[in-house]
């Protein structure tokens, strides 16, 4: 059976609205129950350049924007041709006559209507919007409820101008896409506010970050949206200072994450082997782009996941964990404040623009997130100050708290001040008190004794869902982070039966549930021109592969084309 | 005050400056407590160097940082749990080399902690290379012709940072140097206090202090008599030098509110996100153990 997917495209300069007008079209699909995804391209400049936003629906699932589009609205001139070879058979392609003549497809005047109102450039992507519900059959009063939804700024003018431009386009195109209608659920939300979700569903208190692309849509959805849940998000000095704080926030018992991106993320390295050394439980979140150094900032790519296993210097344990779908996103991020809590570890969220940027409609329960809880000292002395929280109570030490006792687990129970009993954290080799060694005995203890929690989180990853298999027999194909998604879309597109083993866990390396597909010689899809993953699975759990798909032009696979790439190999 | 002290041994040299600083510390926590700052709500913080050994000498909780980092982490205990009171003990190559960015905003920020320089004008945990405030000319091992750099000068740079607690005191004043801290910590704001503190091994500077410092009561309450106050060479006055009072960083941020204090429990926040995400609400909707992922 044919699938029923419906993309719409709409592509113009930087200040247009052509990010806001696709989320306007991707609700607009999703009052009509569809499933929608939802992809930004846009580049690192404010004003002028060229941006575009793909909406695809399905009424089944549908987990990748598509590049062949039903309906394209172009903006301005570049939009035009850029995007006009990507119009499907029987697709429409509109533009904006005021800025172009003499070009195929539907023009209509949106610059000339918008400039009867205030603010014209302000103005037209409400138009592209106007144009998608009449190509859909919808009518007016809905196009109005839609507006005084999401555009109520000025809204008296924006319904006129919309009913201008219906008017105008119903002729041409009215009805031309009598959708199917779906019983899609959930809200529609990007990955980034997925992460964020679950952070505060997990039991966060503080956010820091310095701003840096594509890490900040966390931080601002936080600073906007943290306040009623009594998080705080905070804009500091530096990535450097943003790490150190996390760590003394931690130390006061506050359940803290920071997020940057490759650049940012580097300068957190020391702090990094800080919270290592101080075993202290931070939550980072590296969002990649693309390339090295300043890179390609609005772009994405997986060529920091070899950074992300091996960040910091000298010995001890993390935990490093990619999210491969939004939904995942949301439960990933939880268990990962939770584990970080549990292990007193730096834990780290890895994922990319691609994932961060792009919304879809997900079905989250909240009361199932992880919530994170310490193991706490017996002795919480200090009175009603303590932190609330009720973790686990270790008994109470005659000799007085030791910060870093020597245990099994390699987990020693946590105390925060104010406390009658001395809580010492240091940054030093230090003995089970925290104060400062160097000498041999002592050194290689305590060495061990952190170093022992690398197998506790082992053994408690065991018993949890490490790696994401979908669908069953066909050839196997690995791949991780937003890339699965990329690749379920390519299955569906190209109708093709595969099993897709998607590595949630990158450190630890799951390699207990991998074994089994050594000598499965898999295709192995991911973004990054030195195959980063590829070497990863065949160095850790020895399955090694000649089959690679590799994209690393900063653009997200499209489902059509790798489905294409996919059968080459098989 | 023998119970602040740890079985740590002390390796500072006879002579060192630091010990006055150590000391000064033990009975300011002696002083606060009358005062009813129990000494389990103090937090000491350092930086890396032969100041920060301090952690390892004092019975009290702390956070023993990186080098040039503790002002950040200070800051943040501060934050997490603003019912704290955060002192950090940082080096003039700690905090205005390395850590120079962090010591600007915490006194741009006016954060309620109290950050005492040990400063010697030397890097003498790394055998005695200049710091940025080492006058110009000083030799060391990685400047033996002299450094030719001038030096910066803590006062009148944390007074223009925002600082609302300036204050100078010196390693051979034990009592003054004791008042001095138990004035920083209760006041509310920033407060900065610059220790005169001489390193007999490698920038002696005993002899010169003795005959510059002079203790003065006079306190500026305006930038304009703070500077004047701070440009004096022929002598050096040690004392509360300048004084504001200002809204601290955490109040800024939140009023009363304490993050870890008042947290909600699980329940009430996973009941949020369920409301902001729209998800249909159970009353009494209980946890329902591990979920099962897909
Ligand atoms: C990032 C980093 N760089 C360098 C060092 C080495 N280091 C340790 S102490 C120190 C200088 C300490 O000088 P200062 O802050 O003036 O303190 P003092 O020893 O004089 O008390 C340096 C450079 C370090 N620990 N970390
Ligand atoms: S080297 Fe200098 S700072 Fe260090 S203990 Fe000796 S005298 Fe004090």
């Amino acid at each position: 059976m044919e699938r029923d997917v419906f993309t719409f495209i709409v592509g113009g300069k930087a200040g247009e609205g052509v990010k806001k007008s696709g989320s306007v079209a991707a609700s607009i699909l999703a009052d009509l129950g569809r499933n929608i995804f939802q992809m930004d391209d846009y580049q690192s400049l404010i004003r002028g350049g060229h941006n575009f936003s793909v909406v695809s629906s399905s009424t089944g699932p549908i987990t990748s924007h598509h590049l062949r589009a039903q309906l394209i609205v172009n903006l301005d001139e570049r939009s035009y041709h850029l995007h006009r070879q990507e119009v499907a058979e029987d697709g429409i392609l509109v533009y904006n006559s005021d800025v172009m003549s003499e070009a195929e497809g539907i023009g209509l005047p949106m610059t000339s209507e918008a400039k009867k109102f205030p603010r014209p450039d302000l103005r037209v992507g409400v138009a592209s919007i106007t144009v998608l519900a009449a190509a859909l059959g919808l009518d007016m009063d809905y196009v109005e409820e839609v507006i005084a939804r999401e555009y109520k700024r000025d809204l008296e003018n924006n319904v006129a101008y919309a009913s201008r431009i219906f008017e105008l386009a119903r002729p041409k195109i009215g009805g031309r896409f009598p959708l199917e209608r779906g019983n899609a659920t959930g809200k529609a939300i990007y990955g980034a506010e997925a992460i964020a979700l679950g952070a505060l569903a997990g039991g966060l208190d503080l956010y820091m970050a310095y701003p840096m692309t594509p890490s900040s849509p966390i931080l601002h959805f936080l600073a906007a949206q943290g306040r009623p849940f009594g998080v705080h998000a905070l804009h500091l000095e530096s990535e450097v200072s943003v790490a150190n704080m996390a760590v003394g926030a931690s130390f006061a018992g506050a359940r803290v994450a920071v997020g940057s991106s490759g650049g940012g993320f580097a300068l957190m390295a020391e702090a990094f082997s800080l919270a290592g050394m101080m075993e202290a439980p931070v939550l980072f979140i590296l969002a990649s782009r693309s390339s090295p150094s300043t890179g390609v900032p609005t772009y994405t790519e997986q060529a920091d996941l070899k950074f992300a296993i091996s960040v910091g210097h000298g010995d001890f344990p993390r935990v490093v964990a990619c999210p491969g779908t939004v939904e995942e996103a949301f439960y990933l991020t939880a268990d990962l404040l939770g584990l970080a809590w549990r292990f007193q570890s730096p834990v780290i969220l890895l994922t990319e623009k691609h994932l961060g940027e792009s919304a879809m409609n997900v079905s989250l329960d909240p009361f199932r997130a992880t919530w994170a809880e310490p193991v706490l000292h017996s002795d919480v002395g200090g009175g009603p100050l303590s932190t609330p929280s009720l973790g686990a109570l270790e008994p109470a030490q005659e000799d007085g708290y030791r910060r870093y006792r020597f245990t099994d687990s390699g987990v020693s129970p946590l105390l925060f001040p104010p406390s009658s009993q001395v809580i010492k954290w240091n940054s030093y080799e230090h003995d089970e008190y925290g104060i400062t060694t160097d000498q041999p005995e002592p050194t290689a203890r305590m060495h061990e004794k952190r170093y022992r929690k690398r197998q506790a989180i082992i053994e408690h990853l065991r018993g949890t869902k490490t790696v994401n298999v979908y669908g069953e027999g066909g050839p196997v194909i690995f791949s991780y982070g937003s890339s699965t998604m990329s690749v379920l879309e390519a299955l569906r597109t190209g109708g093709i039966q595969a099993t897709v083993v998607q590595p949630t866990y990158l450190e630890p390396f799951p390699v207990w549930e991998l074994e089994r597909y050594r000598g499965s010689n898999p295709i192995v899809v991911e973004q990054s021109v030195a195959g980063q993953f590829s070497a990863l699975i065949r160095e850790q759990a020895g399955v090694s592969s000649d089959r690679f798909i590799r994209r690393y032009d900063g653009r997200p696979f499209e489902p059509s084309e790798l489905a294409q790439q996919i059968k080459e190999m098989m | 005050m023998e119970d602040l002290g740890t079985y740590a041994e002390n390796t500072w040299c006879p002579g060192c400056g630091n010990f006055a600083i150590l000391n000064a510390f033990k009975a300011a926590i002696g002083r606060l407590e009358e005062q009813g700052i129990g000494r389990d709500r103090i937090v000491l913080v350092a930086g890396i160097g032969q100041h920060g050994k301090i952690f390892d000498y004092m019975n009290v909780s702390g956070f023993y940082g990186l080098h040039g980092r503790s002002m950040a982490s200070a800051q943040a205990i501060k934050l997490a749990n603003p019912d704290l009171k955060v002192v950090d003990f940082v080096g003039d190559g700690d905090a205005l080399g390395e850590g120079l960015e962090h010591t600007i905003f915490a006194a741009k920020r006016n954060a309620d902690i109290t950050m005492i320089l040990h400063d010697n004008g030397v890097y003498a945990l790394t055998t005695g290379q200049y710091t940025p405030t080492s006058a110009r000319g000083y030799r060391g091992p990685s400047t033996p012709t002299g450094t030719v750099e001038d030096p910066i000068h803590p006062l009148p740079l944390m007074l223009e940072a925002g600082a609302s607690f300036i204050a100078r005191g010196y390693s051979g004043e034990l009592e003054h140097l004791t008042d001095l801290m138990v004035q920083a910590v209760l006041h509310e704001g920033f407060s900065f206090v610059d220790v005169l503190q001489p390193c007999v091994t490698f920038n002696n500077t005993w002899r010169e202090y003795n005959q510059l410092v002079e203790i003065t009561d006079r306190t500026a309450t305006t930038p304009e008599e703070a500077r004047a106050i701070f440009s004096r060479t022929d002598r050096l006055p040690i004392g509360v030098l300048y004084r504001r009072d200002d809204v601290p960083f955490h109040r800024r941020l939140y009023e009363d509110f304490n993050p870890v204090r008042d947290k909600e429990p699980r329940e009430a926040r996973q009941r949020r996100v369920a409301q902001f995400l729209g998800v249909p609400e159970e009353p009494e909707r209980e946890y329902k153990g591990p979920r099962e992922r897909p």
